[in-house]
């Protein structure tokens, strides 16, 4: 009783707190967990205009249609391998070019490299991606023209026509785009390692390069920790603009990504069943990443989300 | 420590993260605001204007009322039509939203036709034009609830109409005298399985006592060939894949590059929807139209999947053949629409299986050059011995997928429609499409109609024939066409031989001498009246049905076999791909699909 007492007492106390986090949890319901309610009709043969009461119930057989098509398990690969690729190289480079740009003297070069790189951040994925076919072209593209000059190849490739290139070529525009962008945290993480680190290792004879190892990647370890668990629950929603765009009947197999998927199989003819169905499947996947990652974070001893 | 500082950066990224959102939503509203701002007075200065112009539009309007009566006597008909008479609520505006499917851009505000229109009627049309994916915007607008007014859909209004987004018309059509007099024969093909009428079918010449079908001048779709390969060659008559390949060839070798740009010889587009330049053409060959997914025996009406025959086995070895050759290069099935046709617009391509309206724009600005030999002609390509079936004669039937719907959200659907019965009186027809006696056509030596030159150049530009003319509006909306048979007067100008043989440039018109036809459709056999049913593409499978499940995948396998086998590098691989092909092709549920598509087609037969 008295325990019980002394709880609401402490609550009363935080009431100043419970207001205004308030606000948050009814923007947290109304946003994320209201609209869960229309899970409902990945077991339904929904229909828009008999809605949700009127629909029929049809069970599993939406997952059953997703799992029995070889076409649903390539875009699942394609969208792991793509989103995997992508997560890993957009780490490294950002992570690399952080602590580089974070080596540099001059002031003002350092702020002009900063801008210059992210701003490829801030142009649509339509324009990038014209960049890209275009850099890519056989018909005097610039990667071609490159290479044949260099003597490399003989005869222009086409890059965009092949299967084995088509994950390269998404990953290495996403770096392009993204590297300037990804590093922002980054260096701000490494601004805030304490100078006195610096001069410590300095004193001890640390040459640059052994600075970068021992001070400033140990300084920003838990935030690239915080970082890849937050990025792993995005990793089924981040490829759909560039496999779309670039992507051709010739590069199916590999271009064709969950989400490009319930595009036509779920939208474009109208089964919205099948395109929640194939939602609910993404949604418990990226649970699954969210939680095994914190899982290992936890274990190797790293500040976990959770 | 480590916590507090991870907490630290992590409320520091938040709260960056925060602000540019806060900042993003914060400004947003802002700018709407200021845009609001400085439009009001701008929409001010424009009922200024348009006061100013409402007085001397009534002159302009009465002086041609006042000629019509005295320079043809009026008849009872004209009489009756009245000429461009406002209606009578014409001071009272409204406006309706309006969504196109295609992508396009909106008229603009001072389109001197829209304005006059707006004045007589009071009624101001809004389009939206498609951008990105349609089923994706429509899936939105479903979802939603959130419809314009009108949309015009095509063949996927099916979803609006499960969706209920349309409101019935059969009893609305009747009330209204021009639109009863278009649509009152043909309800019966417009009318849904529920039994109700959702849609205005607005392309094509119905059944009706106003109008008759015009004859084509030109074939719409097929194989295309530049005109100059034709004229090298000596004008021959081109009938076989093999011919159409064989001067395309001979023309490459002669002339490398053209203007400065290396020779393409086939381009095939296979870019997202606009895919049946890789999907369509063995149809074709083997004597159908435009019909669909499947082949349909006109004499018997089965069945069948002519992506897997023979002749597709055939077509596309052929197609490998030139690819081996150089004639068709790789990258065409990398490309997109709009390099496609920057491509077609330098002119150094020589052939293309398309769809007019698809490469319209390409063809435009190549005859905007002046190259006219540059610009392109359909070709009857068939297999040996097969006739050709490539043109229409509209058998007068609506698809039934081509219609413009009223949208339950509209708020005075009967303005609306008396608004679309009044554009469909014949002087407001003619004036949409053909502008002022006059200043815009005159009569032409033999009595039919053609465009005064000015005007001509206005409509040859895309952007011009949009901001000054009422075409868009026109092309929207419930519409005659054809041939008047009061008269035997062309309902625009592209159904008037006088305008079209008046708009050919001196090197057409030698084009047309070389091969002695007085119009390109010449080269075709005569125009087939298709059966009740036709075509294919237009039947509307059910949402999420295994039909509609089965089409998708048709066109999926198809999209992605085709391109492999065109690029196979030798006959050996040509076979092996072409196995795999037949193995995932038939792991489709073909039944179910081709099952639906017969029952449809029984049914439509019988109405």
């Amino acid at each position: 009783m008295s325990k019980m007492q002394k709880t609401l007492k402490r609550l009363a106390g935080q009431k100043v707190l419970f207001l205004m986090i308030l606000p948050c949890m009814i923007y947290t319901f109304i946003f994320s967990y209201y609209p869960l309610s229309g899970w409902i009709m990945a077991f339904q043969n929904y229909k828009p205009a008999k809605g949700y009461s009127g629909s029929t119930f049809v069970g599993l057989d939406q997952f059953k249609f997703l799992f029995q098509d070889i076409e649903f398990w390539r875009s699942v690969r394609n969208t792991l391998a793509m989103s995997l690729m992508n997560l890993v190289f957009s780490f490294v480079f950002a992570i690399v070019f952080a602590l580089l740009l974070n080596e540099i003297k001059s002031l003002g070069l350092k702020r002009i490299t900063q801008t210059v790189s992210y701003l490829p951040h801030f142009l649509s994925w339509i324009i990038v991606c014209s960049l890209v076919s275009n850099m890519l072209s056989t018909n005097d593209g610039m990667v071609n023209n490159f290479l044949m000059a260099i003597g490399l190849i003989d005869k222009p490739v086409l890059w965009l026509g092949e299967q084995k290139y088509f994950w390269w070529v998404t990953t290495f525009s996403n770096v392009w785009k993204e590297t300037g962008w990804n590093s922002i945290i980054y260096i701000a993480a490494i601004s805030g390692i304490d100078q006195a680190l610096y001069e410590a290792a300095e004193l001890d004879g640390a040459s640059r390069f052994q600075k970068m190892w021992h001070v400033t990647l140990p300084g920003i370890r838990s935030t690239i920790v915080v970082l890849l668990i937050m990025n792993l629950g995005w990793v089924l929603n981040a490829s759909f603009e560039v496999p779309y765009i670039l992507g051709s009947g010739l590069l199916q197999d590999v271009s064709q990504t969950i989400d490009i998927f319930v595009l036509k199989y779920g939208m474009s003819i109208g089964n919205y069943s099948l395109a929640t169905a194939a939602g609910i499947f993404k949604s418990v996947i990226s649970l699954l990443l969210v939680f095994g990652t914190n899982a290992v974070a936890n274990k190797l001893g790293e500040n976990s989300l959770m | 420590m480590k916590l507090k500082k991870l907490c630290a950066i992590l409320l520091a990224s938040s709260m960056v993260l925060s602000l540019a959102a806060c900042g993003g939503s914060g400004s947003e509203p802002k700018q709407d605001t200021a845009a609001e701002d400085t439009k009001e007075p701008e929409d001010a200065n424009t009922d200024t204007a348009d006061a100013a112009e409402e007085e001397s539009g009534e002159d302009t309007a009465g002086d041609e009322a006042g000629a019509d009566a005295s320079g043809e006597t009026g008849s009872s008909e004209e009489n009756y039509y009245g000429g461009l008479v406002p209606l009578d609520d014409a001071d009272d505006p409204i406006t309706y939203t309006f969504f196109v499917r295609d992508p396009g851009v909106v008229p603009a505000d001072n389109n001197p036709v829209i304005q006059k229109i707006t004045e007589l009627t009071g009624v101001t049309i809004k389009f939206e034009f498609l951008v990105g994916d349609l089923d994706q915007k429509l899936g939105v607008m479903i979802a939603g609830g959130d419809y314009p007014d009108v949309i015009f859909a095509g063949d996927a209004g099916s979803k609006l109409r499960d969706a209920g987004a349309f409101i019935p018309l059969e009893e609305e059509i009747p009330k209204y005298p021009n639109l009863n007099a278009m649509y009152g024969n043909v309800l019966k093909y417009l009318t849904q399985a529920d039994g109700h009428v959702y849609d205005m079918e607005i392309y094509g010449t119905f059944q009706n006592d106003v109008t008759e079908v015009a004859p084509p001048f030109e074939c719409a779709l097929g194989f295309y060939i530049q005109k100059a390969v034709l004229e090298e060659a000596g004008y021959p008559e081109v009938k076989t894949v093999d011919d159409y390949f064989k001067i395309i060839e001979d023309y490459m070798a002669n002339h490398p590059e053209i203007d400065g740009v290396k020779t393409t010889g086939f381009e095939i587009l296979a870019d997202g929807w606009r895919n049946w330049a890789l999907l369509n053409p063995v149809q074709n060959l083997l004597g159908a139209g435009n019909d669909g997914a499947v082949f349909v025996n006109q004499d018997t009406l089965e069945t069948s999947f002519f992506q897997i025959s023979d002749d597709a086995h055939a077509f596309y070895q052929k197609l490998n053949e030139e690819y081996q050759k150089g004639v068709i290069e790789a990258e065409t099935f990398t490309q997109n629409y709009d390099q496609y046709i920057s491509k077609i617009t330098t002119g150094a391509v020589l052939g293309f299986y398309d769809q007019n309206w698809n490469f319209q724009s390409a063809q435009d600005l190549l005859k905007a050059d002046g190259k006219f030999e540059r610009t392109y002609v359909a070709v009857p390509i068939t297999n040996p011995g097969v006739k050709d079936g490539y043109l229409d004669k509209s058998n007068g039937i609506p698809s039934g997928t081509n219609g413009i719907g009223i949208t339950v959200n509209c708020e005075n659907p009967d303005r609306l429609l008396r608004f679309f019965d009044w554009l469909c009186q014949r002087e407001v027809q003619d004036y949409l499409q053909w502008g002022e006696e006059g200043t815009d056509w005159v009569y032409s030596a033999d009595g039919g109609k053609e465009l005064t030159p000015e005007r001509r150049a206005i409509v040859r530009d895309t952007a011009r024939k949009r901001d000054e003319t009422g075409l868009t509006l026109w092309n929207y909306c419930p519409k005659w066409q054809g041939i008047y048979t009061s008269d035997g007067m062309p309902c625009g100008t592209g159904e008037s031989p006088d305008e079209y043989l008046a708009s050919q440039s001196d090197y057409d018109k030698s084009f047309l001498e070389g091969y002695g036809i007085k119009y390109p459709a010449e080269m075709f056999s005569d125009p087939i009246v298709r059966a009740a049913y036709y075509p294919v593409w237009a039947l509307t499978l059910e949402d999420g049905s295994p039909a509609a499940v089965a089409n998708t995948k048709i066109t999926d396998v198809t999209m992605k076999f085709y391109p492999r086998l065109i690029l196979a590098k030798d006959e050996a691989e040509y076979e092996s791909i072409w196995n795999d092909f037949l193995k995932e092709f038939n792991t489709i549920d073909l039944e179910s699909y081709q099952t639906e598509i017969d029952s449809q087609i029984a049914q439509k037969m019988a109405k």
